[in-house]
């Protein structure tokens, strides 16, 4: 059972390096999401304020909001590397996060000797990383490719490397960044069936995108973030249609309906 | 600094292992430990990424310590006017054990730093990034260690069973290294000039502690050795391989160290740990 719940969860990251004048005025001027204030003697930007969501087996959730608005925070706080400043995160389950195509990949190592550095690294034993090989270099296509370092590769076939072991059965829940968008419509496809068997298998898909499209298909529901708040958490297409129009207003509205309503926004 | 109830976040599982309460005392440390395979995997392949591509590779470590020995051993011997077939030994033990401390407490300044890509993104024990170092420099050891036995077999004076008692040494070595690795991997992403002050500090103590010179160049100062831990460190590995039991005085202050030393990691990492990754 795949299970997650966060409570009021804040993240306060500080900056160190930040001459607070400056960043302040740097950052209002290119309107980007996250909230500035000061502690102490450095600045800090309020990545999340107050975010509070469960999820449950079966949910595949889309993040989405403008650059800045915490997607990729949220995204941390629920691979546990980002400890909350306050409130609480509940996850069960076996994460598997996949923030970067890179992680953990050694560029001059082979792809096969990266299945298993990146394997490991998701807490899968070196037996269960042979085990998951053939279904790894079914998925991924490369071939032969998987004997040459993996600097040879384009970022497609890193993407297709990585994405791969990611996904492998033992990962409960699933979380993935913008990085998937780098993939070609073939992968695409393929990795839109091994999402939704991986669902299917009861799990969770946490995934921040920019790509609507993308996210109305693999996804049942969108957790829309601005200036790390919460604005909508609800089905795909409710919140997708309010947020193409940034117009909270329109969750009211069932989807495919033109009527706005004066109703406060609420999820 | 945080009021408790802020302090609840339970992730059950993510890649490595189960992890309690990111704050109970010492569990950093033990689920690092207990990760051995991981890091074991990551040192090797930290090794094996240097030398990929060069046909000697790792040999390399032992031919440039080889060369630099003969030649500064030579010299050295008739400098300060001893046998050298107790001098190049003597020299060529404490320059690898100097070089296996010296260069993990460098490498383990950046551990973290180096690591900032994973660290955001995986929650493993955050002293599998200081043991990883340390099992790649214990790896570089293990090759260049060997060159001592043509040195034995030159001057016809090979090791005795006093031999045996390096490998506890080694392993003192290294238990104040994981210590030493941790503090200094959290001050220096908190702090970026620890790094800097760390290395001038290792510049001075390679000239100030008895690995060029022999300690009984001190005369009666003697003390200069015995208040340096350092000397008790290699003395650890180096007297036992050339015939000799390190002292009692050595032992105690090395135990010494790693036992307040770690308890000293722990209590810093417990303080730290939901920091650290908002430091880098």
């Amino acid at each position: 059972m795949a299970f997650i719940s966060a409570h009021k969860v804040s993240v306060d990251i500080p900056i160190f390096d930040a001459v607070y004048a400056s960043i302040r005025k740097f950052l209002l001027d290119k309107a980007v999401g996250g909230q500035l204030g000061q502690q102490g003697s450095h600045v800090v930007v309020h990545a999340l304020k107050d975010v509070s969501f469960e999820a449950h087996d079966g949910d595949r959730i889309g993040l989405v909001g403008q650059n800045g608005a915490g997607k990729t925070t949220l995204l941390r706080v629920l691979s546990g590397t980002y400890p909350p400043s306050a409130g609480t995160v509940d996850v069960q389950g076996r994460v598997s996060p996949m923030l970067t195509t890179t992680l953990g990949m050694d560029a001059d190592a082979t792809g096969f000797e990266n299945i298993r550095i990146c394997g490991m690294l998701r807490g899968l034993t070196a037996r269960q990383v042979d085990e998951s090989i053939d279904d790894i270099i079914a998925f991924t296509e490369l071939g032969d490719y998987l004997r040459m370092p993996v600097r040879s590769y384009s970022s497609g076939m890193l993407l297709r490397l990585a994405f791969a072991v990611a996904t492998v059965p033992h990962a409960d829940i699933l979380l993935i960044d913008e990085s998937i968008g780098v993939g070609d419509e073939h992968f695409f496809q393929k990795a839109y069936a091994r999402l939704n068997a991986l669902v299917s298998r009861s799990r969770i898909l946490v995934v921040a995108s920019h790509s609507q499209p993308m996210i109305r298909k693999l996804c049942n529901r969108a957790l829309w973030l601005d200036g790390g708040v919460i604005v909508a958490y609800d089905e795909v297409d409710r919140v997708l249609n309010a947020y193409s129009r940034r117009d909270p207003a329109l969750l009211a509205t069932a989807p495919g309906e033109t009527r706005r309503t004066t109703a406060p926004a609420s999820d | 600094m945080e009021p408790g109830g802020r302090r609840s976040v339970t992730i059950a599982q993510t890649g490595l292992a189960t992890f309690p309460p990111h704050d109970a005392f010492g569990r950093d440390l033990y689920d690092g430990i207990r990760g051995w395979r991981l890091w074991t995997m990551l040192g090797w392949n930290d090794i094996r990424r240097r030398y990929r591509r060069s046909i000697l590779g790792p040999f390399w470590m032992t031919i440039s310590m080889g060369l630099l020995v003969v030649a500064l051993g030579s010299l050295y011997a008739h400098i300060f006017n001893i046998a050298i077939a107790s001098y190049l030994p003597y020299l060529t033990l404490g320059f690898i054990v100097w070089g296996f401390i010296s260069t993990s407490i460098k490498e383990c300044c950046q551990a973290f730093g180096s690591q900032s890509d994973m660290i955001k993104q995986i929650r493993v024990p955050f002293s599998i990034y200081v043991l990883r170092v340390i099992w790649a420099n214990l790896i570089v050891l293990m090759h260049t260690i060997i060159i001592i036995v043509p040195i034995w077999f030159y001057f016809r004076h090979g090791p005795d069973r006093a031999a045996l008692m390096a490998i506890p040494g080694l392993v003192v070595i290294s238990l104040n290294l994981v210590w030493v690795g941790i503090v200094f991997a959290v001050l220096n992403t908190r702090f970026r000039d620890v790094s800097q002050m760390v290395e001038t500090a290792l510049q001075i103590t390679v000239f100030a502690t008895p690995i060029m010179w022999p300690v009984s160049a001190l005369g009666e100062r003697r003390y200069v050795a015995d208040i340096n831990p350092m000397y008790h460190l290699i003395e650890l590995v180096r007297a036992p391989l050339l015939g000799t039991l390190p002292s009692t005085l050595s032992w105690v202050v090395a135990l010494g160290a790693a036992v307040a030393g770690l308890l000293l990691a722990m209590v810093l990492l417990r303080r730290v740990e939901r920091r650290i990754v908002y430091w880098l």
